[in-house]
């Protein structure tokens, strides 16, 4: 880079001696004379300033001026001897350099060297002043960024030790600095296997991996989770970041469009057989009014009737499914709980030939419960009976039990037994599992699903016992008061 | 000699409608609530045509025909399958029709009377 000099001189020839001599320094020299010319030219700017400034006053103060402003522009003063120390008193450190006239040329060439030296210390200094100043905006974004990204996330070092969390972290898993990631994340012992942390520190790679994480509040979220390697200045894995998308909802919406996909197709089959089932009732309701067949009649209609109702209840099982709620806990004698369930199950059991059986242990005392749920579940274990008597052919004779025993002060016992055509072994394991049913169309597999949550819901369990061609034994254990927990029913859970 | 029906299908609802529609239309029926009532049925009384659900309790469809077709007097009898299931044509190639529930009341008479009068 070519530096430029200004020269400022009254004595016109010794300035262009000056300049000539420069110019073979290679500088790029202009030169004032005139006292008119100083001022205009002293506002444009100079690498380096040479001269006598005390040319006149208004001179003086211009390039004291520019000294003391421009740090780019180097000023070196040469004047008499005998206003040496004059010119020193008054620019003090603002002039790099004094020389005395006449100019010693090697004087010259040291001050002029250090003033390129000067300037570049100053350039580099500037540039270094300016990087700061990005560095420390770009620290300012960056901590912005670390604390308002939607995810969580936390720098661990090699023992799995947190060292940074975001502010989202803190506010679910809490400021845990120092401690380890599967205990605030997991409230584990141990690292959890397969920890995407310990892989990326071995290779160094990106790793994900889904994960179910428990927060401070006891909710339990499903996050995506990407680890990325920090690495210092000589390319050594130091740290792991770890970021936790939360995709909770997601997940639920999903499962719960994945359950609602596979009910309504494997409904669709339950559907047809009732709207064929429908179609028959209404041939026969039709063809019966036109033969004025009065029998036929009113079979037709009985099935019409039958049918709607059959889709009535899927219709409900579908909502109850699609829907969440909580259970409205009621305190319910238990002897009227068994009534109205005994009123609702009897018609399906003197159609089909079985006989219901009652017993009910004395003083059977009060529940508390959600009677509408309960006493569907109830019945529902109890058609299930019927059913699997009405589907057996090998015994003259089909009874299903219904007892209420009290084992102690806070259960009882609801127990449901027939001697129906009883299950394999692996309808016993499936029998509570969505979608799952062993009588073909006539089920929709939702039935004893849908009963068995209920139960559950209700801080109850249900015991099954089964022997194929025998009967089974339901045994439905439930607590008189309601479970501590108040669980909302929600679906897909 | 009126000709004779076998409706295999567990919905007793279906077996009545089905069984009606064919009594009305002038065939003897017959009903069988599974694969095994049926076969026995089949036997004992060759039917001069079949209807056959799919999906049932016990052995389904598929394996009803397989062993009907074992007994040779029941080789050739011709089967309809009437089903819920979707894709139920391939369940047995050799039907002389598959047709979804719920059926078309005047495709079923159609197909009948086109295979046995």
């Amino acid at each position: 880079m070519t530096e430029q000099i200004l020269i400022i001189d009254d004595d016109i020839e010794h300035a262009q001696a000056l300049g000539t001599y420069l110019e073979r320094l290679q500088y790029e020299v202009s030169i004032a004379a005139a006292t008119k010319e100083v001022l205009p030219m002293l506002d444009t700017s100079w690498d380096i300033i040479l001269g006598n400034p005390f040319i006149s006053d208004q001179i003086t103060d211009r390039v004291e001026q520019v000294a003391q402003a421009s740090l780019m522009t180097q000023v070196i003063i040469y004047v008499k001897p005998e206003v040496l120390d004059q010119a020193m008193e008054r620019f003090g450190l603002k002039a790099l350099d004094y020389l005395s006239l006449p100019i010693n040329s090697k004087a010259l060439e040291l001050s002029l060297e250090r003033a390129r030296k000067n300037a570049f210390q100053i350039r580099k200094n500037n540039r270094y002043v300016e990087r700061l100043g990005d560095l420390h905006n770009a620290q300012i974004l960056l901590n912005q960024l670390f604390d308002v990204v939607p995810c969580y996330i936390s720098v661990q070092d090699k023992n799995l030790r947190i060292t940074a969390i975001n502010k989202r972290f803190k506010e679910d898993f809490g400021n845990y600095i120092g401690g380890h990631c599967y205990r605030i994340y997991k409230h584990r012992k141990t690292p959890c296997e397969k920890c995407p942390v310990v892989q990326t520190f071995e290779d160094g790679k990106i790793h994900s991996t889904e994960e179910v994480v428990t927060s401070v509040s006891g909710k339990q979220y499903n996050v995506l989770t990407h680890t990325a390697p920090i690495k210092n200045a000589k390319g050594e894995i130091t740290q792991v970041m770890e970021m936790s998308t939360n995709i909770t909802q997601i997940r639920q919406l999903q499962d719960h469009l994945t359950s609602l996909g596979l009910m309504l197709g494997s409904m669709s089959h339950g559907v047809k057989g009732m709207l064929t089932a429908l179609d028959g009732g209404i041939y026969q309701l039709e063809t019966g009014l036109n033969q004025k067949d009065e029998p036929r009649i009113s079979k037709a209609f009985g099935q019409v009737k039958m049918m709607t109702d059959k889709i009535k209840k899927m219709v409900l099982e579908i909502l109850y499914y699609a829907k969440s709620r909580e259970l409205q806990y009621v305190t319910k004698n238990v002897s009227d709980l068994v009534k109205n369930i005994v009123a609702n199950v009897q018609p399906l059991a003197l159609k089909n030939n079985v006989t219901l059986n009652i017993r009910i242990a004395k003083n059977p005392g009060k529940i508390e419960i959600d009677p509408s749920w309960l006493e569907a579940a109830l019945v529902n274990f109890l058609e299930n009976a019927v059913d699997a008597c009405a589907f057996d052919r090998n015994k003259p004779e089909h009874i299903v039990e219904f007892v209420v025993e009290k084992p102690d002060t806070s259960r009882l016992w609801f127990k449901i037994s027939d001697n129906g055509i009883g299950m394999d072994q692996e309808t016993r394991e499936k029998m509570f599992t969505l979608f799952f049913t062993s009588k073909g169309s006539q089920g929709t597999g939702l039935g004893l699903f849908i009963a068995h949550r209920v139960i559950q819901q209700h801080g109850g369990f249900v015991k099954v016992e089964s022997e194929q061609d025998k009967g089974t034994l339901f045994t439905i254990n439930l607590p008189r008061k309601r479970p501590e927990k108040i669980k909302t029913i929600v679906a897909g859970e | 000699m009126k000709k004779k029906i076998l409706v295999v299908d567990d919905d007793p609802n279906i077996l009545d409608y089905l069984e009606s529609l064919f009594s009305d239309n002038g065939y003897d029926v017959v009903a069988a609530r599974d694969a095994k009532e049926g076969l026995e049925m089949a036997k004992k009384d060759v039917p001069d045509l079949i209807t056959l659900d799919i999906e049932m309790p016990g052995d389904w469809g598929p394996r009803f025909y397989r062993q009907m077709i074992q007994e040779p007097g029941l080789k050739n009898v011709p089967v309809i399958v009437i089903s819920g299931l979707s894709g139920n044509a391939y369940a047995i190639p050799k039907a002389i029709a598959s047709l979804k529930k719920p059926f078309d009341r005047e495709e079923l008479l159609g197909i009948v009377k086109d295979a046995i009068g």
